[in-house]
């Protein structure tokens, strides 16, 4: 017991002097976890290869942070999970064909180019993840774009795969049909549970969905961005469809197939890359589905989800400064 | 549903210290009376080393200017006057030391008021709580004579102020139960000096008990209702308050009694009433004594002047781990750097916290906008913390950092741990003192042309 301790040592600190416990490592570790029902169901797909790909982003993605803070005498961040994050998203977007040391290389870019260079967490303007897959989109289009069908396990430690794939790859998603105008063989429900070709972590819409909702729950996203931007699309792919194909089964496959689900709940609602007003996340939710869609009709990329949200990315300080809610008692404008 | 404001913390309210009741601090040995606990001009002392103080005796005063009396909250020598620095902020301020004699004499100008205060002027009234150096007993310490002369003509309704919203504090919860008819007899002379036709008296629905009380003891009355709201933080600051029960936006730079209320706090009332009906100058004030490092929490009576050190052995000890006092509630409270520090005549708490309560390594803003959903004043906090971290006066002017009433929500909320609140009052303190600057050029200008 101490009592009338008149020298003790006291912290002179300002108000407020009690916190709340949620701090970003747990945020990003809810993230974690929301994005694991993915891989589960990506290993049942595509076999072991899809956890080899992500066990590498996510270890490379981390070796990089710390070796970079490390190099640059800067304190050590990795506890905060955000390049944990990173890497699953990383993963989730290559296709499981994917050589081994291509990861490496999205990495590095990811972390080092697009995040640290710019200050670290918090500080870059475009999503680590996406701006590196489209890097590697750019810099390796034949091993990106090949897509192997579901079921046909690859090797999960063969560095290339490339050849013996070309015996069994697809080497189209459904959105690569939809984009000529025609309705894929997919049917609805395969496409919806996601027994299909695509990224890693893109197939399952369902799964998707379920762990974006549990993110609401969790209080760590909010509605506007995946609502708006899942809304825009459908509404635009039902009232104007490309092509002959029309109708709801086109706007369920634009929905359920390709990068739209992984997108709008996890790519898009990232925090340092979106507005953080409720208006300013209804505008950009919307934005992005009017990119997408406009990419998925008339660009050179079958997909669009993540050029529509790097493009979006570029607006956030004017979006947020835009929609700067009036302050109470202000009316001094 | 009960009424609420856009905004705000729903927080642990660990309001610990509900069940106990209040109870007398022994007088201590020894008490340190600062010259000023209010917003205004100091008091000067009025006695000398020496001198013999009794009880309630006028020992500060400062007739001319904005100020409030300071009186003597115990009986014995003074046994120095000291320059020390104000605990809360005001600066090298004296303090009269007083040495106990126990013998708690009472000094002769105390007597109850004479008649019915209810046919007492206004002016009467003013006088009589200026001379019993009241002031808001709830934050800012205001002088109350001169909130009742802001409200005459102007203010309607009389808000009486008893949301708590605070973590920790229950001094005015324990004082609605044990003493109502204090605060509604007091409440009703202020609701007479400043003529204002209807009172409400505001309770967050954590206090359902009070509520209870409360309303029992004002049914005779028609024209006070109780309001229950819902608990949420900051609750009790007076824009939410005047939003949620009238409905309408204190504008920016406007006083409550400029759109037709008054608040005061429910201890203010306490001590108007025992200013009139016991004479009593405001010598003393009720306490919560909590925090994860004291052995017993507690609800004080305690006199103004006594030390925390004193507070802290009534109350059990603190235990090894106590890393920080605060002075007031977890959110706006202030820390204190020693044992030193004394209760003040709006003290509202003694918190002793450990280290456990304590991160405080700055970490980086991740965009959640957590901070932006919290904020009562409706800012942007985050851009806040950013513009005053690049000193970018024009840009956090343009955002309203003006409008921060620096309420910690947002600091509260942070995943990354920014000290956002830090930053804004720092910039903040920049662009006032520019502004004052400025006007102050501006009106010598005036004076030489
Ligand atoms: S401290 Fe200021 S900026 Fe932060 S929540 Fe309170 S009013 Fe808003
Ligand atoms: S709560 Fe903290 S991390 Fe989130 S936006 Fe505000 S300042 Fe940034």
């Amino acid at each position: 017991m101490n009592s009338n301790t008149e020298n003790k040592f006291l912290t002179m600190t300002a108000s407020p002097h009690i916190k709340s416990p949620i701090k970003t490592r747990n945020i990003m570790a809810d993230v974690v976890i929301a994005l694991m029902p993915a891989l589960v169901w990506a290993i049942y797909v595509f076999g072991f290869r899809a956890l080899t790909i992500t066990a590498i982003s996510v270890v490379s993605c981390v070796a990089f942070e710390y070796l970079y803070r490390k190099l640059m005498k800067k304190s050590n961040t990795i506890s905060d999970l955000s390049a944990v994050v990173t890497g699953i998203l990383l993963a989730y977007s290559l296709p499981v064909s994917t050589p081994l040391w291509i990861p490496i290389i999205g990495s590095f870019f990811a972390i080092v180019i697009v995040k640290q260079l710019y200050g670290g967490i918090g500080k870059n303007i475009i999503n680590p993840a996406l701006a590196a897959r489209v890097f590697l989109f750019v810099a390796y289009p034949t091993e990106l774009t090949a897509f192997t069908e579901p079921g046909k396990y690859l090797s999960p430690f063969a560095v290339n795969v490339s050849k013996a794939a070309s015996d069994i790859t697809a080497g189209a998603t459904p959105l690569v049909d939809l984009k000529n105008g025609i309705i894929p063989d997919a049917d609805i429900t395969s496409t919806l549970i996601g027994n299909i070709p695509g990224t890693i972590g893109e197939v399952s819409a369902t799964i998707l969905i379920l762990t974006g909702i549990y993110l609401m729950i969790r209080k760590v996203i909010t509605w506007h961005i995946p609502v708006t931007y899942i809304a825009t699309v459908a509404l635009i792919t039902l009232v104007l469809p490309l092509g002959n194909a029309g109708g709801v089964s086109f706007m369920l496959l634009q929905l359920f197939s390709g990068g739209l689900m992984l997108g709008a709940f996890f790519m898009a609602t990232d925090y340092v890359t979106s507005p953080a007003t409720s208006v300013g996340r209804i505008i950009y939710g919307v934005g992005c589905g009017l990119i997408t869609v406009f990419i998925r009709y008339f660009g050179g990329y079958p997909e669009g989800v993540s050029f529509a949200i790097l493009i979006m990315n570029l607006f956030v300080w004017y979006l947020d400064k835009a929609t700067k809610p009036k302050a109470f008692g202000g009316a001094k404008k | 549903m009960l009424k609420t404001f856009k905004g705000g913390l729903h927080v642990n309210d660990n309001k610990n210290t509900r069940n106990c009741p209040i109870e007398n601090f022994p007088s201590p040995a020894k008490v340190a009376i600062p010259m000023q606990q209010h917003i205004g001009a100091p008091a000067q002392p009025l006695v000398a080393k020496g001198d013999y103080v009794k009880k309630g005796q006028l020992i500060g005063n400062f007739e001319t200017g904005l100020s409030c009396p300071i009186h003597a909250s115990i009986s014995g020598t003074v046994a120095d006057i000291e320059m020390r620095n104000s605990y809360t902020g005001y600066g090298k301020t004296a303090h009269i030391v007083i040495e106990n004699d126990y013998t708690d004499t009472p000094d002769d100008n105390i007597k109850t008021f004479d008649g019915d205060i209810f046919t007492a002027t206004s002016e009467e009234i003013v006088e009589l709580v200026r001379r019993a150096g009241i002031c808001g007993q709830g934050g800012a310490a205001f002088p109350t004579y001169a909130k009742i002369q802001s409200a005459i003509g102007k203010a309607s309704e009389i808000i009486i102020n008893c949301a708590e919203c605070e973590p920790y504090i229950t001094e005015n919860h324990r004082l609605m139960l044990e003493e109502p008819e204090k605060i509604i007899g007091g409440a009703r002379i202020l609701m007479h000096a400043t003529y204002t036709e209807h009172m409400t008296i505001a309770i967050e629905n954590n206090k359902m008990d009070a509520v209870e009380v409360m309303t029992k003891n004002t049914a005779e009355y028609e024209n006070i209702s109780v309001q229950v709201l819902k608990t949420k933080y900051p609750q009790g600051d007076e824009r939410q308050l005047m939003y949620v029960i009238k409905g309408v936006e204190l504008p920016a730079g406007k006083l409550p009694a400029d759109v037709g209320c008054v608040i005061f706090n429910a201890e203010t009332c306490v001590s108007v009433y025992n200013a009139i009906y016991e004479g009593m100058p405001l010598i003393s004030t009720v306490l919560t004594v909590d925090g994860d490092a004291v052995n017993t929490p507690k609800n004080l009576r305690a006199p103004v002047g006594t030390r925390i050190s004193d507070i802290l052995d009534y109350c059990g000890g603190s235990t090894d781990n106590l890393s920080k006092i605060v002075s007031g509630g977890p959110m706006m409270g202030q820390a204190q750097w020693d044992m030193n520090a004394v209760v003040m005549k709006n003290t509202s708490a003694f918190l002793f916290l450990s280290d456990k309560t304590q991160s405080n390594d700055e970490g980086d803003c991740i965009h959640c906008g957590r901070c932006v959903g919290v904020c009562p004043m409706h800012l942007m906090p985050n851009y806040l913390a950013a513009f005053s971290k690049k000193d970018d006066k024009v840009l956090a002017e343009e955002f309203g950092i003006l409008s921060c009433v620096e309420c910690g929500s947002c600091t509260y909320i942070c995943p990354g741990n920014v000290p956002i609140v830090q930053y804004i009052r720092t910039t903040k303190g920049a662009i006032l003192a520019e502004k004052r600057k400025a006007a102050q050029k501006a009106k010598e200008s005036e004076a030489k042309s």
